[in-house]
């Protein structure tokens, strides 16, 4: 029994032992160990390290993975003199994790610096710059050149600033409107060109119909009246070819033929007698 | 020294016999042992660290790691393909599937300073486990957290860098698939300089449109492209109903003058036959058939006449006929 809870009691103690004086380093941590205070080694590869019990030496570990840094949105004015709403981001890591302890201690305070170097950096940088340069154009060098400099400001804290981008750039309520209101605008335009064209095409479109309908009917008004000329001339010719050598005889008949026409009861014919046709009412000569 | 801790005797006697205490403390061991056998799913990784340090990647199938505090072991999914959604999220997947929009995430600045609604689901997967566990804190794809992260973040601002270098109209339309390509582009050379394990899949704008304050403007946009089309339509309808009438009607015209042509033709022919065969037999007799004519011409003409036959005086004058009725409104005209 009491080689037991001897077992036991040894576990324990050593359990408690190798607490006291070994410590892990995780894959993604760091770790500096101090003896009262002062610096004796800086730890960056991961595994089980012995130190002396606290409190003669004690660890202090950091991350060593790349931590984020979130910042509020914050207006900055660009070069022509207009409000971005900036919300941006930045990835960083501690590097020198005793410069770190020695300048930050934590986290928090790193984060607190990280604003002032990473939020003067860019009001300076885009202060360079106008609007539409920030939005579209060169967003990404811009950028590169923030993140390059707040680099170097972050590096004496035992910082590397990896990445500093723009999550969002908007406007200000104020300036939103107005954006609303030229795409209205715009919109406005583009809709009447669209109407506009619409009635052009149309009118176009009825104008070449009437053209081609007026070109239809004079076509035809030329086909049929030339028709009409060449029956009209075919005929005189019928009829010239018909009366040659009897023009006498035709005007003879065509006249008969013309009176039975031409009289009728209103016409009033004074005759003289001696014609040949009341020759015979004369008595016989 | 253990004899000199004095235990304090408890009430009950414990009657354990020394054999089943080692029993007992044996198993305890056994179990501890045991606690290190774990399985890794088919679709997952998991990564052994001793004391902190990485020592094994291993993959699908049983395995064995020293039990804690020697060694631990994480296992991740790496072959599912994770999902970020930008601009809204998906409250129940349903179905129905129901979504809740995000307007800051969603509302951006196009090229020319145009605002843009745009919602976008990005697809990646884990390529390497170790960086993805070790590289980055807060990445947002093991402990996920909606709208938070790395990927998230990166997510987002590939999306915007991107809306923000072309023109709203781009957007909107044919542009769509070459600004995910951008976007996905931008967004791996993000995870590559992040170092953060992870790859990306496809990226997929689900909605692009106009903020929903201007939205009516553009609506009138598409309703004008109809008005357009519904305008050169009636035209065309115009044309077709006209065109064809004025065919019709040029044929009919020409038609008509056809027949006027065979008409005259005709007629003048059967004029110049009747006359031919009149003449033909008036050669045989001019004389008393000119006569003939004559006469029956006179016949047929005469009776319908207003006649007056007067005598003819020496010379030829017609002052004898001045108070003839009803002509002599021609001599008081005459005066």
């Amino acid at each position: 029994m009491r080689g037991v809870i001897g077992i036991l009691i040894g576990f324990f103690a050593v359990v408690f032992a190798a607490n006291l004086v070994f410590f892990q380093v995780i894959e993604y941590e760091q770790a500096v160990v101090t003896q009262f205070g002062k610096v004796r080694t800086v730890i960056t590869e991961p595994g089980l390290y012995f130190k002396l019990p606290t409190p003669i030496q004690k660890v202090t570990t950091f991350e060593k993975r790349m931590l984020d840094y979130d910042a509020d949105a914050n207006s900055i004015y660009t070069k022509d003199k207009k409000i971005l709403i900036l919300d941006n981001y930045a990835r960083w890591r501690i590097v020198d994790p005793l410069l770190f302890m020695q300048k930050l201690r934590t986290e928090r305070e790193a984060l607190a610096r990280l604003d002032d170097i990473v939020y003067s950096e860019l009001r300076k940088e885009l202060g360079q710059h106008e609007l539409v340069d920030v939005v579209a154009t060169n967003r990404s060098a811009i950028m590169k050149l923030v993140t390059e400099r707040s680099d170097v400001a972050a590096r004496q804290f035992g910082i590397s600033v990896v990445d500093v981008r723009v999550k969002r750039a908007d406007l200000p309520p104020e300036n939103e409107a107005a954006v609303f209101s030229r795409m209205r605008a715009e919109r406005a335009r583009e809709a009447k060109t669209y109407r506009s064209e619409g009635e052009e095409e149309a009118l176009k479109i009825r104008a070449e119909t009437d053209l081609e309908s007026a070109t239809i009917a004079a076509e035809a008004y030329e086909t049929a009246e030339r028709t009409r000329g060449e029956g009209d001339a075919e005929a005189l010719g019928i009829y010239a070819s018909a009366y040659r050598g009897a023009e006498e005889f035709f005007e003879f008949t065509r006249t008969l033929e013309a009176y039975g026409k031409a009289l009728d009861e209103n016409t009033v014919l004074v005759q003289p007698l001696d014609t040949d046709f009341f020759k015979y009412l004369q008595g016989a000569r | 020294m253990p004899q000199q801790f004095d235990f304090p005797r408890s009430p009950v006697p414990i009657k354990l016999n020394p054999k089943t205490a080692y029993l007992i403390m044996g198993l305890l061991v056994v179990l501890w042992l045991a606690s290190g056998i774990f399985t890794v799913a088919q679709d997952e990784e998991g990564v052994v660290l001793r004391f902190g340090k990485l020592i094994e990647v291993v993959q699908p199938g049983l395995h064995y790691h020293f039990p804690s505090p020697i060694e631990m072991v994480s296992i991740q999914s790496t072959t599912k393909i994770y999902r970020e959604e930008i601009g809204f999220r998906t409250r129940d997947s349903g179905p129905p599937a129901q979504y809740r929009k995000v307007p800051h995430e969603a509302l951006m600045l196009t090229g020319g300073l145009n605002i843009i609604d745009v919602e976008m689901v990005v697809q990646y997967r884990v390529s390497s486990i170790v960086d993805a566990l070790f590289s980055v804190r807060n990445l947002g794809v093991f402990d996920r957290r909606a709208g938070a992260g790395l990927v998230h973040d990166a997510s987002e601002t590939a999306l915007r860098q991107v809306i923000g270098r072309h023109a709203i109209d781009e957007a909107l339309t044919e542009g769509k698939v070459i600004i995910q390509a951008e976007i996905k582009e931008q967004l791996q050379e993000l995870f590559t300089k992040y170092k953060c394990g992870l790859t990306v899949e496809s990226v997929q704008l689900q909605t692009v449109g106009p903020p929903q304050q201007v939205d009516d403007a553009f609506k009138d946009v598409a309703s004008a492209k109809e008005d357009r089309e519904r305008r050169v339509n009636e035209a065309r309808g115009y044309q077709n109903d006209i065109i064809p009438k004025a065919r019709g009607e040029a044929q009919k015209e020409i038609l008509k003058a056809e027949g006027y042509k065979v008409e005259r033709v005709r007629r003048a022919q059967g004029d110049a036959d009747r006359f031919l065969a009149v003449f033909r037999e008036y050669k045989k007799a001019p004389a008393v058939t000119e006569k003939r004519l004559y006469l029956e011409t006179m016949e047929s003409v005469l009776p319908g006449l207003k006649k007056y036959i007067i005598k003819s005086d020496a010379n030829g004058s017609l002052l004898n006929i001045l108070n003839l009725e009803g002509v002599g409104r021609i001599g008081k005209e005459g005066q």
